[in-house]
C-alpha cells in the first residue's frame, strides 16, 4: 500500500513538470500583454515599455521560464502582477472556499446519486426507475449555468430563502452554510446524474452474479442482499467515476463560482487568465493539476480498500 | 422583573435598529488601489471614498469647489497655484494632514520611478513646495488650464508618506491611509473591498448635503461578474445599490416596488468609432462623412440600449465644459440619401455585389473592436447601416487583454472605443495631439493647427481663450469627420428604496463619488 502511494508520488513529479511547462508556454503564446493592461488605455508606448521592463517581460522566454522554475522549486510562485500579493497567499485564500464548495456538493450528491441508482436498479423497468433515470438525464444534459440561474431565480429571488452572492464565512457557521447552499446544490445537480446511472448499471451487473444468488439462497433478506452483497461490490466503478467526475466538478466550479461570485480557485483562475496575470494563472493551473493528481491518488487508495484484489 | 423587561426591550430594539451597512455590487475589481498606479474606474470608485483631493468637482461636472484646499489663487501668468489647506484634516490613523503630505503626493505622482500612467494629468510641474504647514505652492513650467479639473480626479488623491514607505509594493494592496470619509479595512482581490466610516471626517465639499461624517458605518464593494446576478441582487436587497445593472433589466428594476432607478445625463463617457485617416479607403473625407451620415444613432440608442443612452453626434458631450453650442447645427445626422450622393460624387461606384469601389479599391474598411456583447451589438448595427450605402465594413473583435495591443498597431482602418473625460479640453488633448500617435491618437491625426490650438487651450490663462481655442479644435476635428460618434453613456444607478435617493456623480464614471450621501431613509 505504502509503496503504491510512493510510486504514485514519484510518477506525479514529471506530470507536474509538464504542467509547469505547458502552463507557462500556453500563457506566453496567448496574445495579450499584461504591461498594456496595467498601463491602461491612455498610456504612451514609453510607459508601457517601462512597466514591461519592471515586470521582467522583456527578457527572453527561456530565461523567464528558467527563473520561474527555479523560484517554484523553492516554493516561491511569485507575486500577482495585478494585486502584487504573493501568489501563494492568493491561492491559499481561494483553496479553502473551493474545498468547502466541493465538500458541500459531494456530501449530498454522492449519497443521493447512489441511493437513486440503487433504487432504480432494484425497481428496474418500473415507473420509479423511469423517473429516476429521467432526472439523471436532465442533470447530465442541463448546462450548469442554467441550473445556477434557475436556482437563483426560484430560491434566491422568488422565495428569497437563500443568499446567492459571495461567501458568508467558514462552512461550520450558519452564514457560511447559507451562502454555500445554492452553489453546492447547482454543482451537485450535475453530479447526481452520472453517479445514479453508473450505480444503477453496476448494481444490475452485480445482482446477476453468483454470490448474490448464493446470498439469496441462504435466505438473507433482500435488503441485506442488496446493501451488503450487491452495493458494496457495485461501488467500485462508481468510485472511479466520482474520481473522474471530480475533474468536471472543478470545471463546473469555475462557472458556479463566477455566477455566485464565490471567491474560490475556479474564479481565481479565470480572473487571472482574463487579466493576463501570468504568475497567478500559472499558480492556479499548478494547484488545479495537483488537485487532479491528489484526487486520482485517493481514488486508487479507495479502490484498494474496496477491492482487496487490487492490492495484490 | 422590570429591569429584565427593560433589558429585553432594549436588546430587541437594538436588534431591530438597522445596521448602517450596505453592499455595493460591481462588475470588475481594480488591479490595485494606489492612486498613482492604476487607471481603472474600479479603483477611482473606492479611492474617492477613502481619500481626498485638493479640490472637488460638483455634480454639475463644471464647478470646481474646495476639497482639502479651502481656497486657492492662480497667478496672472497661470503658472503658480497657491493652495490654502484646511487645518482640521486628519488621516484615518489620526495623524493631521499638512502641506508636506500634499508636496509628497504630487512629487510621487510625477516621479519617473513611480512610472505612473497618469503623470501627465499633473501638468508640467516645475516644483511643489510647502511655504508653511497649510500652504502649498504648485509651480508649473507652462500654464495648464485643465489643472484644477485634473486635481479633482482620484489620481490627485493625497497619500501619507509614512504609509507609502512602510507598505512599499503593498501600498494600495494591503492598506491605504487616506483622509476620505471612509477608511480601508480589507481588500480581497476579485472578491470584495471593505471600508468603514472615518468618524473624524467633517471636511466634505460644500456641495454635499452631508459634509461628514458619513452616515454609513461600513461599505462592502462586492465583485459580481455576472450581470443577471447583480440585477437580482439589487432586486432582492442583497445589494442596496449598484451602477452596474444591464440596460435590459432597467424596466424590470423600475417596476420593482423596492428599487428606485436614478439617472444623470451629465455623463461624460462617450462611445465612438475612429478612422485611421492615412488608410486607403477612410483617408477620403467623403467616405468618413458618408459613414457618419449613414448611421442612425437614435434608432441604435432605442433598439440596442432601450432608449437609456443618449445618441451621440458630437465627440464630447454637448454638456461638457467648453463644448461650443454653435456647432450643434453642423453635426452630421442620419441622412442615407446624402451619404449615397456624397459617395457617388466622390467617385465610389457600386459594384455588382452592391459594394462600392474606386480605382480597383473596394470600400471595405476593417474595424477592430472589443469582444463582448456591447461592441458586438454596436459594430454589427453600424455594419448593417454601412451596407446600405455600399460600404462593407469588416469587424474583428479582440478580447480586452489583447485589444489594447492590437489597437496600438497600424493594421486597422476603423476602431471602436469608449472613454471618460472631465471636459472638452481633457478629451481633445488626449486624442488629437500629434504627439499622442499611435495611441491614443489612433487616427494618426497629425495637424499643426490642431496642435497649436490645443497648446493654446491648455496653456490659456483666461476661460475665454481656453474655450475659444477648444471651440476651434472641435470645429476642425468634427469637420474632418475623424470619428463616428455613437452614444453618450448616462450614469444609471439602481438603488434600494430603503436608501435616500442619491445624486449620481459622473467623475471618471464613479457614480457614488464620496459616498457621503449614502443614507438609509428614516
Amino acid at each position: 500500500m505504502m509503496t503504491q502511494v510512493a510510486n504514485r508520488l514519484l510518477v506525479s513529479i514529471p506530470v507536474l513538470f509538464g504542467v509547469l511547462l505547458l502552463g507557462f508556454f500556453l500563457l506566453i503564446l496567448v496574445p495579450g500583454d499584461p504591461a498594456i493592461v496595467l498601463a491602461g488605455p491612455m498610456a504612451t508606448p514609453e510607459i508601457v515599455d517601462a512597466i514591461r521592463a519592471d515586470m521582467g517581460l522583456d527578457r527572453p522566454v527561456l530565461i523567464q521560464f528558467a527563473s520561474y522554475l527555479g523560484r517554484v522549486l523553492q516554493g516561491d510562485l511569485g507575486r500577482s502582477l495585478i494585486s502584487n500579493k504573493t501568489v501563494v497567499s492568493e491561492l491559499a485564500a481561494a483553496i479553502g472556499p473551493t474545498a468547502e464548495l466541493m465538500l458541500a456538493c459531494l456530501i449530498w450528491s454522492i449519497p443521493l446519486g447512489i441511493a437513486m441508482g440503487t433504487l432504480a436498479a432494484v425497481h428496474r423497468g418500473r415507473l420509479i426507475d423511469r423517473i429516476i433515470m429521467a432526472i439523471s438525464v436532465a442533470g447530465v444534459s442541463l448546462p450548469i449555468f442554467f441550473i445556477c440561474l434557475i436556482l437563483i431565480q426560484l430560491v434566491g429571488v422568488h422565495w428569497q430563502l437563500l443568499p446567492f452572492i459571495g461567501r458568508g464565512g467558514p462552512l461550520w457557521t450558519l452564514e457560511g452554510l447559507r451562502h454555500v447552499a445554492l452553489p453546492a446544490l447547482s454543482l451537485g445537480a450535475i453530479f447526481i446524474g452520472p453517479v445514479a446511472r453508473m450505480t444503477r448499471s453496476s448494481v444490475l451487473e452485480v445482482l446477476k452474479l453468483d454470490h448474490v444468488r448464493t446470498a439469496r439462497a441462504k435466505g438473507l433478506s433482500e435488503r441485506r442482499v442488496i446493501l451488503r452483497h450487491g452495493l458494496r461490490n457495485a461501488l467500485i466503478p462508481v468510485v472511479t467515476l466520482v474520481g473522474l467526475q471530480a475533474g468536471y466538478l472543478l470545471g463546473g466550479a469555475v462557472v458556479t463560482e463566477s455566477i455566485f461570485s464565490y471567491p474560490g480557485l475556479g474564479r481565481l483562475a479565470v480572473g487571472a487568465i482574463l487579466s493576463s496575470d501570468f504568475p497567478l494563472a500559472q499558480g492556479a493551473i499548478l494547484i488545479l493539476a495537483l488537485a487532479f493528481i491528489l484526487i486520482n491518488m485517493i481514488v486508487d487508495i479507495l479502490y484498494a480498500l474496496l477491492d482487496p484484489r487490487v492490492q495484490a | 422583573m422590570k429591569i429584565l423587561l427593560a433589558t429585553g426591550a432594549m436588546l430587541l430594539g437594538a436588534g431591530l435598529a438597522q445596521a448602517q451597512e450596505i453592499t455595493i455590487v460591481r462588475e470588475v475589481d481594480s488591479n490595485n488601489y494606489d492612486p498613482h498606479k492604476t487607471t481603472s474606474r474600479a479603483a477611482s470608485e473606492v479611492l474617492f471614498m477613502i481619500g481626498d483631493t485638493l479640490v472637488s468637482l460638483a455634480p454639475d461636472m463644471l464647478t470646481v469647489e474646495p476639497g482639502l484646499a479651502e481656497s486657492w489663487e492662480v497667478s496672472e501668468d497661470g503658472t503658480l497655484y497657491t493652495f490654502k489647506l484646511r487645518e482640521d484634516v486628519q488621516f484615518c490613523d489620526g495623524k493631521p494632514m499638512t502641506a508636506e503630505d500634499v508636496v509628497y503626493s504630487v512629487e510621487r505622482w510625477i516621479d519617473p520611478d513611480t512610472s505612473s500612467p497618469v503623470a501627465w494629468r499633473a501638468g508640467d510641474v516645475e516644483s511643489v513646495t510647502a511655504t508653511d504647514d497649510y500652504t502649498v505652492e504648485y509651480k508649473l513650467s507652462a500654464p495648464f488650464s485643465e489643472l484644477l479639473y485634473q486635481l479633482t480626479q482620484s489620481f490627485g488623491t493625497i497619500v501619507d508618506q509614512a504609509n507609502v514607505e512602510a507598505l512599499g509594493d503593498d501600498f494600495g494592496v494591503t492598506g491605504f491611509n487616506g483622509t476620505g470619509p471612509f477608511c480601508w479595512v480589507e481588500w480581497t482581490p476579485r472578491d470584495k473591498m471593505i471600508i468603514e466610516r472615518h468618524d473624524a471626517y467633517t471636511w466634505g465639499a460644500p456641495f454635499h448635503d452631508n459634509q461628514g461624517p458619513a452616515s454609513m458605518e461600513r461599505i462592502t464593494w462586492q465583485i459580481v461578474p455576472e450581470e443577471n446576478t447583480r440585477t437580482v441582487a439589487v432586486l432582492t436587497g442583497q445589494s442596496e445599490i449598484s451602477q452596474y445593472v444591464p440596460y435590459i433589466a432597467l424596466e424590470q428594476l423600475k417596476g420593482a416596488p423596492n428599487v428606485e432607478v436614478v439617472q444623470s445625463d451629465l455623463a461624460f463617457w462617450t462611445y465612438f468609432m475612429g478612422f485611421k485617416i492615412d488608410k486607403e479607403t477612410v483617408s477620403d473625407p467623403a467616405v468618413r462623412r458618408a459613414i457618419n451620415l449613414a448611421v442612425n444613432q437614435e434608432a441604435m440608442a432605442e433598439d440596442l440600449f432601450f432608449g437609456v443612452v443618449q445618441p451621440a453626434y458630437s465627440y464630447v458631450s454637448q454638456e461638457a465644459l467648453d463644448w461650443d453650442a454653435s456647432l450643434d447645427d453642423t453635426l452630421l445626422k442620419f441622412d442615407p440619401e446624402e451619404a449615397n450622393r456624397i459617395l457617388d460624387e466622390a467617385g465610389w461606384a457600386r459594384g455588382d455585389d452592391g459594394v462600392r469601389a474606386k480605382d480597383g479599391v473596394r470600400l471595405a474598411p476593417t474595424a477592430y473592436v472589443f469582444a463582448g456583447s456591447g461592441w458586438a451589438k454596436l459594430s454589427e448595427a453600424v455594419q448593417a447601416y454601412l451596407r446600405e450605402i455600399g460600404v462593407d465594413m469588416q469587424i474583428q473583435a479582440f478580447d480586452a487583454t489583447v485589444a489594447w495591443g492590437k489597437l496600438a498597431t497600424q493594421e486597422f482602418d476603423m476602431f471602436g472605443m469608449s472613454y471618460p473625460y472631465v471636459s472638452s479640453g481633457d478629451a481633445l488633448n488626449l486624442y488629437f495631439r500629434s504627439e499622442n500617435m499611435p495611441t491614443p491618437n489612433r487616427m494618426n491625426w497629425n495637424d499643426a493647427r490642431t496642435d497649436e490650438l490645443l497648446l493654446a487651450g491648455a496653456t490659456a490663462i483666461t476661460d475665454e481663450t481656453r474655450a475659444d481655442s477648444y471651440a476651434q479644435v472641435l470645429k476642425i476635428v468634427h469637420d474632418a469627420a475623424l470619428w463616428l460618434p455613437l452614444y453618450h453613456e448616462p450614469m444609471v444607478i439602481a438603488q434600494s428604496t430603503e436608501l435616500e435617493t442619491v445624486t449620481p456623480h459622473n467623475i471618471y464614471g464613479a457614480g457614488l463619488y464620496k459616498g457621503l450621501d449614502l443614507k438609509f431613509a428614516e
